[in-house]
């Protein structure tokens, strides 16, 4: 249950960054909101068992490539960052809902004994978990690419 | 597959695709290099949690790091041609770089 919490937590932490980071249109906060979605998935691969790797990540993404993104905003300085038609939020905010909801599903049905309980009818929508692993993963591939054509379908030019 | 590595499996794919559609959407360089830096995690996440649960996780933590390594050389080289490029053209816009060339 810990962990699975901990999961929740660290994909929601590293949804709201990104989407800061790519909603902003000030270079700076995009810039900070950055950062810390490369800390929290530094901190995501140490919780989860190597810190090896989290390191790696925060010392290429958080330190190296932070510092060369700086420097180009200097040379180029432009400070604001023209993100153009913003319906890419109206596909990340769903997208990030439906992942977030999904996850606290399983997680509150993990914890009410759905996956351990033999009597899976009580739960709701127990044939999702099921599935095998990899269903579950091209659903999820099926699902989130319908959802970016769509946006692109409808994202014309200004 | 335990639940957690479900969610984290789930949440880098999310991460993934939101990235693509952003490089495909900015109006921006230096937003699109942003954006391909949020795929890149993406797909070190889902890459990290496939190898979650079996034994020995060698196989993916290898990938993982070769795709961080490989993702900052990309990213490195792409703000290497987002400076050229301003220099040149004197925007980040690529319908007006795309006009300008013409």
């Amino acid at each position: 249950m810990e962990s699975e919490l901990i999961a929740v937590v660290l994909a929601g932490g590293l949804f709201v960054t990104v989407a800061v980071a790519l909603i902003s249109s000030k270079v700076s906060n995009s810039l900070i909101a950055l950062f810390y979605s490369s800390i929290i998935l530094g901190i995501a691969f140490t919780l989860y068992g190597d810190a090896l790797l989290g390191l790696v990540t925060m010392i290429t993404f958080a330190g190296a490539i932070s510092v060369l993104l700086l420097s180009v905003v200097l040379i180029t300085g432009e400070s604001n960052l023209n993100f153009g038609p913003r319906r890419l939020a109206a596909g990340a905010i769903p997208l990030a809902a439906v992942v977030g909801g999904v996850s606290l599903l399983a997680l509150f049905t993990g914890q009410a004994g759905g996956i351990a309980s033999s009597d899976s009818s009580l739960n709701v929508l127990s044939f999702l978990w099921t599935l095998r692993p990899w269903d579950l993963l091209i659903l999820m591939v099926v699902f989130a690419g319908a959802m970016v054509a769509i946006v692109s379908l409808l994202g014309g030019e200004d | 597959m335990a639940l957690d590595q479900t969610i984290l499996i789930a949440a880098g794919t999310a991460l993934l695709f939101v990235g693509i559609g952003s490089v495909a959407m900015s109006k921006n360089l230096l937003k699109s290099i942003m954006s391909f830096q949020v795929t890149v995690f993406g797909a070190n996440l889902a890459l990290f949690a496939s190898g979650m649960g079996f034994g020995s996780r060698l196989v993916s933590d290898t990938f993982v790091i070769l795709s961080v390594l490989v993702g900052a050389s990309v990213e490195a080289v792409g703000l290497a041609i987002i400076v050229v490029v301003y220099k040149k053209y004197g925007t980040l816009n690529p319908d007006e770089i795309r006009r300008l060339r013409r």
